[in-house]
Formats: C-alpha cells, sequence, structure tokens
C-alpha cells in the first residue's frame, strides 16, 4: 500500500514538466507536494494515477484502486450525491457481482457519514456549497477503499474554516483507511496538518525533500522563499522568468 | 542559405499552403479520433457491454424530446415543397402525379436528410457540448480514475440510442411530411385526398422504405458518434466547450450530407 516514483520524466512539446523525481509514500503515510503553479505538481498526481504517461521513470503502486479527490471535485452533474458516490460500484462488474443495490446504498449512507454528511443522497451538485462537494469528492474516492489517495489541491478557493474542515478530513481519512497519500497545495495550513513529509517542486525538479517541521525551519533558500512568500530568492513566477 | 529560408517563409504562397496542410492535417486527426471512437464504440457495443438504464434515458432523449422539431421542420419542408408544386402540376395536368412526387421525394430524401439536420441541431450539440464540458470540468478523468471505461459509459448508449431511435423518428417525420403535403395540395390547387394518397402508392417500393429505414440508422450512428467524440476531444474552457460543439455541428453536417451522397450512388444511380 505505498507509492513509489523514480527518476520520473514528463515533457509536453519541448517543455520538461517533470524533471527526474523520485519518491516515496509508505502507507499510512501523507506526503505535500508543494510548489509554484505551474512548477509539475497536478501533472505527478495524474501521472501516478495513470491519467497521463510518464515519457521515463517508474512509479511503483501497490495493488488496488488509485483514488483521486479533483481540485473542482468534478463531481457528475447529471447525477446525484448517491449515485456519485456509488459510481463505481454501480459501472464496474466486480462490484455489481459483489454488492446488492441495498448493500450499495448502506455503503453511499456510510461514507456520506464518514465526510460528515449524512442524509443528501438525493441532492445534486449544483445544490451543494464548494466544500460539501469536496467532502462528497472524497466519499466518492474511499468508496472503493483505495490503497492510495490523490487529493489535488483540496482546499483551493474555500474559506479558513472549511479548509480546516477538509484538512480534518484528510487525517480522518488517512487514519480509516490507512492509506498512503499524496496532497498538492499551495497552502502552509494543509501542509503542516495533514503532512508527514513535503516535496517542494520548482520548474519540474525536487529543490527539497524532507518533514513540515525541517521545511518550516527553513535551512533550505527554495523552503524560506516559501514560506516567507518573498519575492526575493531563487524561486521566479513563469512570467517573470520570461522576462528575464 | 537561412535568408532565403526565412524570405521563403514570409511569402504569401508559404503561408498559403502551411496553411492548407495544418488544415488537413487537422481534419485527418479529426476523422481518425472519430474512426477509432467508433470502433471502440462498436467493441462494446458487440460485446453487449450495454448499460441499460443510460441506454432508456438516452432514447427517450434522442426519440421523444426531439420529435415536435423534427415533426415540424420535415412537416414545413414539405408545406414548402408542396405550395410551390402542387398547383402548378395541376395546371400543367400532372395533378394525378403530386401526390407520387410529393411521397418520393418525402420518403427518399426531405424526410431523413432534414430529421437528420434536426436531429444534429438539438441532440448533436447537445452531446458534444455535454460531453465536452464533462472533460473541461475533469469529470472525465474522474471516470477514467474510477477505473469505468468512458467510452463504454459515455458513448455506447448515446451511439445506440441514435441507431435505435432515428428509424421511428424519420418514420414518424416522413409521415408527418407526406401528411402536410396533402393537405398544402389540397389547400393551393384544390386536388382531392383520395387523387394525392392513390397517386402516392404507386412510387413508393419496398426498396425505398428499406433503403429510408437504413439510412436512418446510419445517420443515428453517425451524428450521435462525430457528437460524442468532438465533445470528448474538447481542450480549454468555456471557449473550448463552444469549439467543439462547432465542430460537432458542422461534422455531422457534412458527414449526413457525404453518406446521403453514397446511399444515391449505391441504390439509385
Amino acid at each position: 500500500m505505498s507509492i513509489e516514483v523514480k527518476n520520473l520524466v514528463k515533457t509536453f512539446g519541448s517543455k520538461r514538466v517533470i524533471d527526474d523525481v523520485s519518491f516515496k509514500v509508505e502507507d499510512g503515510e501523507t506526503l505535500a507536494v508543494v510548489g509554484f503553479s505551474g512548477s509539475g505538481k497536478s501533472t505527478i498526481l495524474k501521472l501516478i494515477c495513470g491519467l497521463l504517461t510518464p515519457d521515463s521513470g517508474e512509479i511503483i503502486t501497490s495493488e488496488g484502486d488509485i483514488a483521486m479527490v479533483f481540485q473542482y471535485s468534478a463531481l457528475f452533474d447529471s447525477l446525484n450525491v448517491a449515485d456519485n458516490i456509488a459510481f463505481a460500484l454501480h459501472e464496474r462488474k466486480e462490484f455489481r457481482n459483489k454488492y446488492t443495490e441495498k448493500e450499495i446504498r448502506n455503503i453511499v449512507a456510510e461514507k456520506l457519514e464518514l465526510v460528515g454528511l449524512k442524509g443528501i443522497e438525493r441532492k445534486f451538485p449544483s445544490e451543494l456549497s464548494g466544500g460539501m462537494q469536496k467532502r462528497v469528492s472524497f466519499a466518492r474516492a474511499i468508496v472503493t477503499e483505495p490503497n492510495s489517495i490523490l487529493y489535488d489541491e483540496p482546499t483551493a478557493g474555500l474559506d479558513p474554516i472549511s479548509s480546516t474542515l477538509i484538512e480534518n478530513y484528510i487525517v480522518r481519512l488517512k487514519e480509516e483507511t490507512h492509506a498512503a497519500s499524496v496532497v498538492v497545495t499551495h497552502q502552509m495550513s494543509t501542509i503542516t496538518r495533514t503532512a508527514n513529509k513535503v516535496l517542494m517542486l520548482y520548474d519540474g525538479k525536487a529543490v527539497f525533500e524532507g518533514t513540515p517541521e525541517e521545511m518550516l525551519r527553513q535551512d533550505n533558500e527554495y523552503t524560506k522563499q516559501f514560506v516567507t512568500a518573498s519575492l526575493e530568492g531563487p524561486m521566479h513566477m513563469l512570467a517573470e522568468r520570461e522576462e528575464l | 542559405m537561412n535568408g532565403l529560408r526565412r524570405y521563403y517563409r514570409q511569402s504569401a504562397t508559404y503561408k498559403i499552403f502551411s496553411g492548407v496542410l495544418s488544415e488537413l492535417n487537422r481534419f485527418l486527426e479529426t476523422l481518425g479520433k472519430i474512426s477509432l471512437d467508433g470502433i471502440e464504440t462498436a467493441k462494446f457495443i458487440i460485446k453487449g457491454q450495454i448499460d441499460k438504464k443510460e441506454l432508456i434515458e438516452q432514447c427517450y432523449r434522442f426519440g421523444v424530446t426531439s420529435l415536435p422539431i423534427t415533426l415540424s421542420i420535415v412537416g414545413m419542408t414539405s408545406i414548402i415543397v408542396a405550395s410551390q408544386v402542387a398547383l402548378e402540376m395541376v395546371k400543367q395536368g400532372g395533378g394525378n402525379f403530386v401526390g407520387l412526387l410529393m411521397t418520393i421525394l418525402i420518403v427518399r430524401e426531405v424526410g431523413v436528410i432534414m430529421s437528420g439536420f434536426a436531429i444534429i441541431s438539438m441532440i448533436g450539440s447537445s452531446l458534444a457540448s455535454e460531453i465536452a464540458t464533462m472533460r473541461v470540468t475533469e469529470q472525465i478523468d474522474a471516470i477514467e480514475v474510477l477505473k469505468v471505461n468512458p467510452i463504454r459509459y459515455l458513448f455506447v448508449p448515446r451511439v445506440l440510442s441514435g441507431i435505435i431511435m432515428m428509424p421511428p423518428v424519420v418514420a414518424l417525420a416522413s409521415a408527418a411530411g407526406v401528411i402536410a403535403g396533402a393537405v398544402t395540395a389540397n389547400l393551393t390547387s384544390e386536388l382531392g385526398y383520395r387523387a394525392f394518397f392513390d397517386s402516392a402508392w404507386l412510387g413508393i417500393y419496398m426498396k425505398d422504405l428499406g433503403v429510408c429505414m437504413l439510412k436512418a440508422v446510419v445517420f443515428g450512428a453517425v451524428i450521435a458518434l462525430i457528437s460524442c467524440s468532438c465533445g470528448y476531444s474538447a481542450k480549454g474552457g468555456a471557449k473550448g466547450v463552444g469549439e467543439a460543439t462547432t465542430k460537432a455541428v458542422v461534422w455531422s453536417f457534412v458527414a449526413i450530407v457525404i453518406w446521403d451522397m453514397f446511399f444515391a450512388i449505391a441504390f439509385f444511380f
């Protein structure tokens, strides 16, 4: 139940988005991948879950499902909350053969309770707030009991209290599922509350790997600039770099 | 040498040729993509991997919601044609052939092609924009991550609903067209209904009805497949959805006209 990435490389056109990145996340651990927008964070998640194919390198995951919580939830508009959560159970043969309709309903209710949204089965995604949509997407992600969970900016666009709630659910899901998790985020609170390890990317390369405490110590010039949100330092935004 | 190359690249000839080649490349890319999606969809249909609940929903959408517009368009086209020809034919002594002409026209061409156009504008555009929106909002990525094949989930019920529902839609629309033609001929030239329908049967053979239904099946599949495929390959945000929808409509229009030409050559040449 772990994720191991070895010397990963991904290029889009002439741009090398991921450049020789390696890391390992053990089961029950959470790795926060941080960095500027466009530094290749979300690409790493898409490579791990198979939405993209790497140019070279290796991704080793244990047998079983990899779940992903998308940045904007990616709930199916045309399905209600219950059908969204039960989507894989209805559509995949192994689950259709395994569970009856009543059992699927019970699983949906149980997952909804886990994310604190009991009794909203019949609502449609458009009737929910951003935070609620995110929690429904958590429930949908864990319905197949995955070995690994990937979160793409889970707290982006949420108010501080909703962010804390989501962070608490990330920790709770880790405790409940004991899955290896990777969280892509910009938010310091998400890093400190949810992660055991931090990987910082800049220009597709890993520039820091350590614990959140080590990151906060600011021994590394990259983490120092990131934590202090300074314009001075080795990292420049893409537009700025093009001007230089 | 480099200067010459730079000069050549700035010339109108180079720009025109590179533009044409780039368009040709995009055309072939789209054609290849649609064909591959079609093959994969056909594989699932042959294997019987069909979501019946979704299929019923899509059949309702394709067949029932499109009926008002399809019947209106075929009916009105028939009224336009009958009002132009009925009186003239009666004046020239060809009153006995008005029904025959109208029925051949509607059963062989107008019914199916105008229904196709109506279905493209109503259902094809909605299929393309729906799937394109799912693509740009990462819903299709979510389907893949949940280990469900998007082609099986999205394409199969939609394409199959096109194949199943297009023939009855065309049959009803053609019937509406013939009736509208009879009423119009009666109102404009006082041609009796009996005279109209007596001649109507003379020009119609089983082959015409068979070809009409075969065309309907092909058009239904082609419209649904192109619409799904164009939506599926959408990129970007709202602009990408708009572009995918436009592409689906244009490609579907052109495709059914080309198929119609093949049918005309194969069966009536």
